[in-house]
């Protein structure tokens, strides 16, 4: 009897609108069976020189545990590390496991487990008990430079089969950087919130985002085709071939929507009655600036300079940096270029190596005031960025900036870096109002700057007290809220009494649908990821201004979230009627 | 130089992971080749691993074969190790 399959149809929630056809793969870290995968000749060095700081990390890890039980006076513990510690620099470990990859080809996890398996098979063979244990101590070795192999460069990801529908319970930022278009279709995860870092790499390659999907429900479904629907927050499974070719219409369709409106970015950035804007972009890599000047972006309204990191986890120096930043001042030819400072911290954590503990990763000492207290640091990026900043425009903007005194520091640092450089230039800088009490005195902070610039994932966040990361507060986390859209008409006024511009690069500005409310704020500068450039120039140039106003004033007499969202998605349908993406429903 | 010495394990655990980690310590900074054999099994003791693997227990004889320009000094301080039981 021929095996029957329904259409079956999951929810989710969407990070990154978007449709994408294909077969699941499922990233499932928790399994330690590493993929074998093969490794080019060419690319030995890199995978030798991998497996080798997997094991000093590794080290660094055991020697730190030790230090930790020496103040808890665990000596056997201590000693037994001591034991791992050796065990990572026994030859059997080293010199015969880079033989190993060279001669297989094969990647390191891959040539460690099978060591692992030969030393279970040796361990068991011997008839003394105690001996026989031993073997978790290799176990738990290898366990641990395997997490270590895996982690930051994400051989998975890097490697999965054309037209994957990538399914995870959660998914890192770096794993979604790793990912290459075309390969990976779209992104299926139990876990992450609608601003997480991981969202916004996604939205920055362009790959469809959902989460709060039931993957579980996924599997057994290897090998068979998958919708993914980012509208509408679905996924089909096992879809009909009727709702098949209906998608691959409607993916014709978007296609073609997406040329127009790319060929339109050559269009002024301004409203219909002639109100302009300025459209930037943000971006986190030199990589991405082609596509800025593809899409006629008016710049760099905010480089993430905290992704240089990748895939590495630890920071360039001073020269290192100075040549990324340089590299990026000229590619954009005199358009304006806002460097920020690391915003390290919060779900950026882990690109540190940074041991803060999980819990309160998005309170305490974050982004600026991390900075404050890793000087040299922090100088090194500063002085990176002036040397640069003689080649081109360049702003630099501190993040997450909650006090005069914060932002006062920052300036002294920037000056001293300046006289130390002998530059007398001044560079115009700015500060991320992102925290509500600093954005209550918005009025000082624009005495003191040369701009403003609004992220709002963490306005929101915090002003809502929202953790974006945690999928259990998702429903929670609305950016359409009338308190964050008061808090954003604050500023723009404490902003305009010193005439100083406000931008607003956090992900509302990427959504078409809040453009006409954040114009109609007062917003003269959107910046938003490179690929959305050419929707939400559209939007710009189909709003008018009067009536965004309007619209926006309408808005700030709103009681609820719901309410601002309902009124922002019928007024974007009247405007632009046209758009497949954001009409959906 | 090649030198050749009968040992016996005196450890009541025998070559267990606390002397297998002094043994490797010990040869870090010899120049030499050092092998042990047990039973019908020849392992670089240079690897804490193959000691374990041995598993020598209490009594066990062991034969240490040193090659190396400071083979003389290695194989003394291998027997001595051996003698006070590596400190325990």
């Amino acid at each position: 009897m021929p095996l029957t399959v329904e259409e079956t149809m999951l929810n989710g929630l969407p990070i990154c609108r978007g449709i994408a056809i294909g077969k699941p793969f499922f990233l499932n870290r928790e399994e330690f069976k590493p993929q074998e995968l093969n490794i080019n000749p060419g690319d030995m060095k890199i995978e030798i020189e991998r497996y080798r700081l997997a094991l000093s990390r590794s080290k660094q890890d055991i020697k730190r545990l030790q230090r930790q039980l020496e103040s808890e006076s665990s000596d056997e513990t201590i000693k037994i590390l001591d034991g791992q510690l050796e065990m990572l620099q026994d030859p059997l470990l080293t010199e015969e496991i880079e033989t190993e990859i060279c001669s297989t080809e094969k990647n390191a996890e891959f040539v460690l487990q099978n060591a692992l398996e030969r030393f279970q098979k040796q361990f068991e063979k011997l008839g003394d008990a105690y001996f026989k244990e031993r073997f978790q101590d290799v176990k738990d070795i290898i366990r641990r430079v395997t997490t270590y192999l895996q982690e930051g460069r994400n051989l998975s990801l890097r490697d999965v089969p054309p037209n994957s529908i990538v399914c995870a319970y959660d998914l890192s930022a770096s794993d979604a950087a790793e990912s290459t278009y075309g390969y990976v279709k779209a992104f299926i995860t139990e876990c992450g919130g609608a601003a997480s870092h991981a969202g916004i790499v996604a939205k920055a390659k362009g790959i469809p985002f959902l989460t709060s999907v039931n993957v579980n429900m996924l599997k057994g479904t290897q090998g068979q085709m998958v919708i993914v629907d980012g509208r509408l927050g679905k996924v089909i499974i096992n879809p009909s071939q009727e709702t098949q070719t209906a998608y691959e219409q409607l993916l014709r369709e978007i296609g073609d929507q997406s040329r127009t409106l790319e060929e339109r970015t050559k269009w002024p950035s301004e409203t219909f009655d002639g109100h302009r804007i300025t459209l930037s972009a943000n971006i986190e890599s030199n990589k991405e600036i082609d596509l800025v000047h593809q899409f006629n972006g008016a710049g760099i309204g905010l480089f993430r300079s905290e992704y240089i990191f990748l895939p590495r986890s630890e920071i360039p120096d001073e020269e290192e940096q100075h040549q990324i930043y340089s590299e990026l001042v000229e590619g954009m030819r005199g358009l304006p270029v806002v460097i920020r400072t690391f915003d390290l911290a919060g779900d950026k954590a882990p690109l540190l190596g940074s041991n803060t503990g999980k819990s309160n990763l998005f309170l305490g000492g974050r982004s600026t005031r991390f900075l404050l207290k890793q000087k040299k640091v922090f100088k090194e990026q500063i002085r990176a960025i002036l040397r640069a900043s003689v080649k081109g425009n360049v702003r630099i903007m501190f993040p997450m900036i909650s006090t005069m005194q914060e932002l006062r520091q920052a300036k002294s640092i920037l000056k001293e870096s300046q006289e130390e450089l002998g530059l007398t230039d001044p560079i115009p800088i700015g500060c991320m109002i992102e925290v509500p009490s600093a954005a209550m005195i918005a009025d000082y902070f624009a005495r003191e700057c040369d701009f403003l610039s609004i992220g709002t994932n963490d306005l929101v966040q915090y002003s809502l007290a929202v953790d974006r990361s945690d999928q259990m507060q998702n429903e929670f986390y609305e950016p359409t809220d009338p308190g964050v859209i008061r808090l954003i008409k604050w500023i723009i006024d404490q902003a305009d009494r010193e005439e100083i511009p406000v931008s607003v690069c956090g992900e509302m500005a990427s959504d078409p649908r809040f453009v006409p409310l954040l114009l109609g704020l007062g917003v003269q500068e959107l910046s938003v990821t490179p690929r959305a450039l050419p929707t939400i120039k559209n939007a710009i140039r189909n709003t008018s201004i009067v009536e965004a106003i309007q619209l926006a004033e309408a808005a700030l007499e709103m009681a609820t979230a719901k309410q601002v969202l309902d009124l922002l998605s019928d007024e974007y349908q009247k405007m632009v009627p046209q758009d497949l993406f954001y009409n959906a429903s | 130089m090649k030198l050749i010495r009968k040992v016996q394990v005196k450890n009541q655990l025998g070559l267990h992971t606390r002397p297998a980690t002094a043994i490797v310590r010990l040869l870090q900074t010899s120049k030499s080749e050092v092998f042990f054999s047990h039973k019908s099994e020849t392992i670089n003791a240079k690897s804490i691993l193959s000691i374990l693997i041995l598993a020598a227990t209490k009594n066990s004889k062991i034969t240490i074969q040193v090659e190396g320009e400071d083979a003389d000094e290695t194989m003394e301080k291998l027997v001595e190790a051996f003698e006070n039981q590596f400190g325990e």
